[in-house]
């Protein structure tokens, strides 16, 4: 599924123009016209509330990465990612709230960035953790060992001791000004939006490479047949360990960069529902495609923001409804997963390469 | 030691409910693959469904059978809905179809009854503890444990001696062999399901009765999980003391482990304990050991 044919009349001649990124002008040009709508024409049209939906979906993508190269590259289906995304988070809020760094550092304004770098590493290290378990078991008994990630790590360390340093009760609250990058307060939606777009685009491009290296193979062929993998000579247990750092990574990336987004971060932000909500996204975009979290992630935000303004005009005359739309949201949700899994079993990533197949072929599609 | 034993049948007593609820887990399992984690959500449908009808007025075991009944029927609808399509695809798949089969229960329960707390009114069993030698124990503990020991005693009998569970097990053994033998596959997944339901309903039914009901029940009946995979997947007798085992764990932490790690050392114990025991026995208690080829 990862390869698309190319159009008439384009040949390729050495391996450099066969592992180009951008194998066509065609292509070449549909990406710069996506960079520039990102960067330069979405910006100045959106308003405050669009943009908030755009920080959700990058987040929401920063946090499905992960997961989508555990599942979809590397096999190890991991039911608790959200406890990653709350360990980068709390790493970095801690590091920012609490650590005493230099007066120099401050004035540059280097302080979240180095606690982002820190907090991926944190998660990454805190994941690898709980990866371990991974070479022995798999299967169901490895998804269980995930879902003691969360529970431990959300539920356990992070709600009864971690919220508590500093004699703080529940929530981390973040004053104002205390998010920055360099001579920038990060303060407003648009300035998350910018900060999630190189995140995004940083952590899509460091995957995209890392999946078409050794490793990456590596991993897919652990997916396809961990054996096999052994026998060509493949640690299987170091490249497992491997992806859940890189998973444990990216994750934490995405927790520090929800922390610019909130005014307090409190572990009842990573839920299990969080967790399951990852894999839910890879599932509907389609498994095995990093197309399929970008996809997966817009689909699902914008449509339960769609849900969301379609309940919010009847909630004048039925009050009720607000309550209840929570309830529903859940219940769409799993309804959601269970009829992309039994009516379209290979996500919205494979429509997109079927598409995109279909106009490189045209005319002649045999 | 007073304490000591106390926590000890209390957990044992509570294990029992567990194991009722491991023991539809694991039937879903082995006769059809499907690892289910919509347990959870199974306990409280069947829960809230008997709660609804005790608080009407109706008596309390005609109110579980009704749940009984009802059970039976979602778990038939559920399997056919939405299982039945799913027979031969990957295993992440299906898996995945009962995540967003739980979400699905758990967003209708919560639409339909609320997360407020309930409890059953009137009592459904005496408050008074009742003392058998140094032990003091509490009615619902009791009768709940007394009540899964019967429908455990009810289930293993229904697998040994009827026809209906005689063909279960047959296609647990060997689908292709049963299916030649003139079982039919589709009906066994069916009554798997509606089984599974029942005895979710009947755990949660218990469970509710002893701290009342509300959405963390359905987290009590997460609990079967580290059961199922401590006693082994595909292993009846490994699934009752495995929910025995989690029980008087659970109960244990609370009472000893709690003065050092304040907080829900109780509700976490479980899975950490589950998680040390598999780098030692991957494969549970009694499970197969699956021998891989290539």
């Amino acid at each position: 599924m990862s390869t698309t044919f190319l159009p008439c009349s384009v040949y390729h001649e050495d391996y450099t123009q066969d592992h180009a990124w951008w194998q066509t002008k065609f292509v070449r040009g549909k990406m710069i016209l996506l960079f520039l709508l990102l960067f330069v024409v979405i910006p100045p049209f959106a308003d405050a509330y669009v943009m908030s939906v755009c920080n959700q979906i990058g987040y929401t993508i920063l946090g499905a990465l992960g997961v989508q190269l555990l599942i979809g590259y590397c096999g190890q289906v991991t039911l608790g990612h959200a406890a990653f995304l709350a360990v980068g988070a709390y790493t970095s809020t801690l590091l920012v709230l609490e650590f005493p760094w230099p007066k120099f550092l401050l004035d540059w304004g280097l302080a979240y960035p180095i606690s982002i770098i820190i907090a991926a590493i944190v998660a990454g290290i805190w994941s690898v953790l709980f990866g371990l378990p991974s070479a022995k078991v798999k299967g169901f008994y490895l998804i269980l060992t995930t879902m003691a990630a969360q529970f431990v790590t959300v539920d356990f360390v992070i709600a009864q001791y971690v919220s508590k340093i500093g004699g703080r009760g529940q929530a981390f609250s973040l004053p104002p000004g205390t998010i920055k990058i360099g001579p920038w307060v990060i303060d407003s939606d648009r300035k998350v939006y910018f900060m999630m777009l190189v995140l995004v685009i940083l952590c899509v491009i460091g995957l995209a490479n890392l999946l078409r290296s050794r490793a990456g193979r590596a991993w897919v062929a652990i997916r396809d047949n961990d054996i096999s993998a052994e026998v060509m000579g493949i640690n299987v247990v170091k490249y497992k360990l491997l992806a859940f750092f890189v998973a444990g990574f990216i994750g934490g990336i995405a927790g520090a960069f929800w922390i610019s987004n909130l005014a307090a971060i409190s572990y009842e932000h990573f839920p299990w529902f969080w967790s399951l909500w990852l894999v839910g996204v890879i599932l509907i975009g389609g498994v095995g495609s990093i197309h399929g979290a970008i996809f997966g992630a817009i689909f699902m935000v914008v449509v339960m923001e769609g849900l969301q303004l379609a309940v919010m005009p009847l909630a004048d005359t039925y009050p009720k409804l607000l309550i209840y739309f929570l309830f529903i949201k859940e219940a769409a949700f799993g309804l959601a997963i269970c009829a992309f899994l039994i009516f379209e079993p290979n996500g919205l990533a494979y429509r997109w390469w079927q598409i995109k197949n279909y106009f490189n072929l045209w005319p002649f599609s045999y | 030691m007073d304490v000591f034993l106390m926590t000890l049948t209390t957990g044992i007593m509570v294990g029992g409910i567990y194991a009722l609820i491991a023991l539809g887990w694991v039937l879903i399992y082995k006769c059809s693959g499907v690892l289910n984690l919509a347990m959870g959500e199974l306990t409280l449908i069947g829960a809230y469904v008997s709660l609804s009808f005790y608080s009407m007025g109706v008596p309390f075991l005609l109110s579980l059978l009704f749940s009984l009944i009802i059970g039976f029927v979602l778990g038939v609808l559920t399997e056919r809905i939405f299982l039945d399509r799913l027979i031969g695809e990957p295993i992440l798949s299906v898996i995945m179809v009962t995540v967003g089969l739980s979400f699905f229960f758990k967003g209708i329960v919560e639409l339909i009854w609320g997360t407020d707390t309930r409890v059953f009114t009137p009592a459904v069993f005496p408050l008074e503890p009742i003392q058998i030698g140094p032990l003091v124990i509490g009615q619902v503990y009791l009768w709940s444990f007394v009540a899964a020991i019967l429908l455990l005693v009810i289930f293993v009998g229904f697998f040994q001696y009827t026809r209906w569970g005689l063909a279960m097990q047959a296609t647990a053994d060997d689908e292709m062999a049963a299916l030649s033998l003139g079982v039919s596959a589709r009906f066994v997944y069916a009554t798997a399901w509606a089984i599974a339901f029942m005895a979710a309903g009947v755990g949660g039914t218990l469970l509710g009765n002893i701290n009342g009901l509300n959405i963390s029940v359905g987290y009590l009946g997460l609990l079967v999980l580290p059961a199922v995979v401590l006693g082994g997947l595909n292993s009846v007798p490994g699934a009752i003391m495995g929910g025995i085992i989690i029980g008087v764990l659970q109960n244990l932490a609370g009472a000893y482990l709690d003065k050092y790690f304040p907080g829900g050392v109780k509700e976490i114990a479980p899975f950490v304990f589950m998680v040390i025991f598999l780098l030692f026995k991957p494969y549970g208690l009694w499970g197969w050991e699956r021998i891989e080829r290539v």
